[in-house]
């Protein structure tokens, strides 16, 4: 203990600025409640005769090293809004290693390794999708739901859970949302954190339940033949938080056009700004939401998406009719709003086809969605920059601030996000880069196209890429050292870069 | 009539320069030096103190007075004055002067209990924009804030076929508009749909801002309206003109040297050009072209700068200059160096409160045909055999009702719709037949 006493000394000493160990209780305690994610799955392998103890045993050791971890940094704990960044940062990598420990325990050949392990928890978190599974018809019932079940944890974000339902958040728990809201902050949070957190929870599992009876409903109807209630549950857990993960090896595909058109519709809903959908479904002001810009835009890219990729598709007479609309509409549905699903294996499609799709990953959902990526409001603002830059190119003099839906953006929020989107192609640069050069070294082969694929869809959180990590494919090849590169691509663009890249400056640990 | 004026600088000087012959004027200001010369010049009484205070209006006797007028340069000294009177002296009238439009919208929503209220600003934005508003019009005023314009008109040859030799009921209007009369030679109707326009007719309109406009396309094509006007100096009276342009659909550049009043009124004026320059550099006039602007209007704090933007604006070939002089002696000096036409606030301001304080029951608001024809501004009251009707069913009788003005908005009204106790009409009539429109109301 008095160890503990002299480490914490130093930890508020003038050298090092931020409440390490409070932020370490904070984490330890979100990581002890997580545990209880473990009920589902317990369920679920309980339902079909398959072997609880996994599940059990993960969540035993979530709990008591959470709940170790805790009572060792008890105490006074000042979480400002510095340690915000902290606790975001670390509870991510610490949920990604909870989700791992069933994938370890149940002695899943394909996940035997603590590494793919973690990617494949990571991928789940951050509903990105990426998978390292070559078989996924293979893995049991049980840990198959758990994996979906991990992306609807991650999509709606593990600190607004936290926020809804822990009393000690209530205070310091803005700098905490922000961070991990998706999107620039323009819209202030006017009502209560908490209130705000359980609204968009709530919303987030309306439309899942929604999305699941639809879809069962069309299992049990005959609409659609291979659709049961199991996979209509799996597909609605990683349809609203855009995870992309399935439990069908070929993804969607096998399911009926009545289901794909209905996740279609679910994937839209999901890739637009919960606060828009709420307004809209919830207080009756559809107006508000048809006349917001950054809504406008999604659909208007989307509908323009879709129209370059059926135009391709129909002309290189890759696919006919009905088909080559709905494959076209899927699949940049699947990538913009950053879900990932496939109801095609694109990685057979022309050229021309699959790079359309690329430059699709970057486009990235709405703000406030459960979609990752760049955002279309950035977009929308990095545009409405540039076109001021050109008219005070020829009227120095004027004066043009930039505004959306009618409101004033301050240049601080337009700074970052031309910051935001200069370091978002930065690092999606690096990582091509040190993909190309890890798979030289290892000798595994890897097409141009292939790494920007790759990096563009780990760092977007989409999941597929090109080559053998296509839609139909597996990022198994990785090595070890690519799948860490990864695993930071998809940690780094779930968490929207800078809460985290402020972790590794000066400025953030010292007051000096 | 027994009238207390607060304030004695140049808006209370205008004021007692009208109204001292027919009533009982009192003056109160502070500052002696001001009130003696107009003791000296007038028949007036003078008391030295503050207007805003219970004791000194007190003494004055403000018990017994009709009306108050409070015309110093500060708003919240002229509220004060105005609610001691109010409440010392319940039935008198109570006029202020504003120079903050914020005070005008709070009154007009009902929320200060004042019987008007004039802002200099908007009173200077009014009188701009019946100078350049509306380019085929004879003539033009404008009611309710700004919210109604009611424009004259000369129909001729070139008048547009779509209105003209047709039944008003089958040309193609513009919106948010109404003939409210027609003058043909000697007689003046008040048109029903069927009723045709011919050339040589006279016609007076009331309509919303935007449709004075589309009024004016369509009598004289081709006339176009005023798209580019360019206005010196952001501040509130700067602010306001842009506004008032902005609403008629005219294109406004702003100049204004303050980085931050720049930025404040960038965000604010959605649909305004502005720019961050003291408008004085050639470069800037050059590069913006400046010169092709077809009105420039200078809205400056300092007569000077007014004055030096002014004329450079000239050189560089702007065709139409209108400048605020705040100073008096200093018009001659604009006029002199050719500036079109000058705007003195205080002078406008006292003009309207002067136009009030003659009648302060009716709200004549404009005079027609030199005083043949009059619009009136009247609140109906409930008992009005004309509340509850819809606007097809309203006998004309003397009068048109060409706008009317609900809860602060103007409502341009369609047959279908009904009159309720409370609006604000404004209705076209012969000064003749005010009286009987007035008890119909």
């Amino acid at each position: 203990v008095s160890e503990l006493a002299r480490v914490r000394q130093v930890s508020r000493s003038r050298f090092l600025s931020v409440d390490l160990l409070g932020a370490t209780n904070l984490v330890a305690t979100i990581v002890m409640y997580l545990s209880a994610a473990m009920l589902l799955p317990i369920a679920i392998a309980l339902g079909y005769g398959e072997s609880p103890w996994p599940f059990v045993l993960s969540g035993a050791i979530a709990f008591g090293t959470g709940g170790l971890v805790a009572y060792l940094t008890r105490g006074e704990h000042r979480i400002g809004a510095r340690e915000g960044f902290l606790v975001v940062g670390l509870t991510w990598l610490a949920a990604a290693g909870l989700g791992a420990l069933p994938y370890l325990l149940t002695g899943e050949p394909q996940l035997s390794r603590p590494l793919d392990a973690y990617f494949e928890s990571m991928s789940g978190f951050t509903t990105t999708g990426a998978s390292v599974l070559t078989d996924i018809e293979g893995v049991s019932r049980s840990l198959a739901m758990w994996r979906q079940f991990t992306q609807w944890l991650g999509g709606m974000g593990i600190i607004v859970l936290a926020l809804a339902v822990l009393p000690r958040l209530r205070v310091g728990g803005r700098q905490l949302l922000e961070s991990e809201l998706p999107g620039p902050e323009i819209e202030n949070l006017k009502t209560r954190i908490r209130d705000t957190a359980r609204r968009l929870w709530l919303l987030y599992i309306a439309f899942t339940a929604a999305e699941f009876l639809i879809l069962s409903l069309f299992g049990l109807t005959g609409v659609d033949e291979r659709m049961t209630v199991f996979d209509a549950a799996a597909h609605a857990f990683t349809t609203m938080p855009t995870g992309g993960f399935s439990t069908q090896a070929r993804s969607v595909e096998i399911f009926s056009a009545a289901t794909q058109w209905t996740i279609v519709l679910f994937m839209i809903i999901a890739g637009a700004n919960f606060a828009l959908l709420y307004r809209a479904f919830v207080r009756g002001q559809p107006r508000v939401a048809a006349r917001d810009e950054e809504l406008r835009l999604y659909l208007g890219l989307l509908g323009l998406g879709a129209a370059v990729l059926a135009v391709e598709l129909l002309t290189e007479n890759v696919l006919a009719g009905e088909a080559a609309v709905r494959h076209a509409v899927f699949q940049t549905v699947s990538t913009v709003t950053t879900t990932g699903y496939a109801s095609a294996d694109f990685n057979v499609w022309p050229v021309l086809t699959t790079m359309a799709i690329v430059g699709l990953m970057f486009l990235g959902g709405s703000a406030g969605s459960t979609g990752g990526g760049v955002k279309i409001v950035r977009h929308l603002l990095l545009g409405k920059i540039l076109r001021r830059e050109l008219d005070q190119t020829v009227h120095p003099e004027v004066v043009a601030p930039v505004r959306l839906n009618g409101a004033v953006v301050d240049e601080r929020t337009l700074r970052a996000v031309a910051a935001f989107i200069l370091l978002y192609i930065g690092i999606f640069v690096v990582g091509v880069a040190l993909l190309s050069l890890d798979a030289a070294r290892t000798g595994v082969e890897l097409a141009p196209l292939d790494a920007i694929a790759a990096a563009a869809t780990t760092i977007g959180n989409i999941g597929p890429g090109l080559g053998f990590a296509g839609p139909m494919g597996s990022f198994e090849p990785f090595s070890d050292v690519s799948t860490v590169i990864l695993i930071g691509l998809m940690w780094f663009g779930r968490l929207e870069l800078i809460p985290i890249l402020v972790l590794f400056s000066r400025h953030y640990w010292r007051s000096t | 009539v027994k009238i207390f004026l607060i304030g004695a600088g140049q808006v209370g000087t205008t004021i007692v320069q009208a109204l001292h012959d027919e009533h009982d004027v009192t003056v109160i200001d502070l500052d002696p030096t001001r009130l003696e010369p107009l003791s000296y010049r007038y028949d007036v009484s003078t008391l030295e103190g503050n207007g805003a205070s219970r004791r000194v209006l007190a003494e004055a006797g403000i018990a017994a007075a009709d009306l108050l007028i409070a015309c110093t340069s500060r708003d919240e000294a002229n509220l004060v004055s105005a609610m001691i009177a109010k409440a010392i002296a319940p039935r008198t009238t109570t006029i202020v002067r504003t120079t903050n439009p914020e005070y005008l919208e709070v009154w007009r929503e009902g929320q200060l209990d004042v019987d008007f209220i004039v802002s200099s600003e908007i009173e200077t934005a009014h009188a701009i924009s019946r100078t350049i508003g509306v380019p085929a019009a004879r003539q033009t005023d404008v009611f309710a804030e700004g919210q109604v314009q009611l424009v004259e008109f000369d129909v001729d040859e070139g008048s547009s076929g779509t209105i003209v030799g047709v039944p008003l009921r089958e040309a193609r209007l513009p919106k948010e508009s109404k003939v409210a009369g027609i003058i043909r030679g000697d007689s003046m109707t008040l048109p029903r749909g069927d009723a045709v326009l011919r050339p040589g007719d006279r016609i007076v309109v009331i309509g919303s801002p935007a449709a004075a406009q589309a009024w004016s396309e369509l009598i004289a094509p081709g006339s176009g309206k005023v798209r580019d006007v360019v206005i010196f100096g952001a501040g509130r009276a700067g602010t306001a003109i842009a506004r008032q342009l902005l609403d008629q659909g005219i294109g406004v550049r702003l100049i204004e040297a303050s980085p931050e009043r720049a930025r404040a009124v960038a965000d604010e004026l959605t649909e305004a050009r502005v720019f961050n320059s003291n408008g004085i550099e050639p470069d800037f006039l050059e590069r913006e072209r400046i010169g092709e602007a077809q009105v420039a209007i200078f809205a400056m704090r300092d007569d000077m700068k007014n004055h030096y933007a002014a004329t450079l604006a000239k050189i560089h070939g702007v065709r139409f200059t209108i400048a605020i002089v705040h100073d008096p002696p200093a018009i001659e000096v604009f006029e002199r160096a050719g500036i079109d036409v000058t705007i003195n606030p205080r002078q406008v301001t006292a003009e309207e409160i002067v136009r009030f304080a003659h009648d302060p029951r009716t709200q004549q608001v404009a005079m027609l045909e030199g005083d043949r024809y009059e619009v009136l501004d009247i609140t109906t009251r409930p008992g009005s055999e004309y509340v509850g009707k819809s606007f097809a069913e309203m006998p004309i009788r003397g009068g048109l009702i060409g706008a009317i003005v609900r809860d602060g908005r103007a409502i341009f009204p369609r047959g279908d719709d009904v009159l309720r106790a409370g609006d604000r009409a404004i209705i076209f009539t012969e000064s003749k037949r005010v009286v009987e429109v007035e008890q119909a109301l």
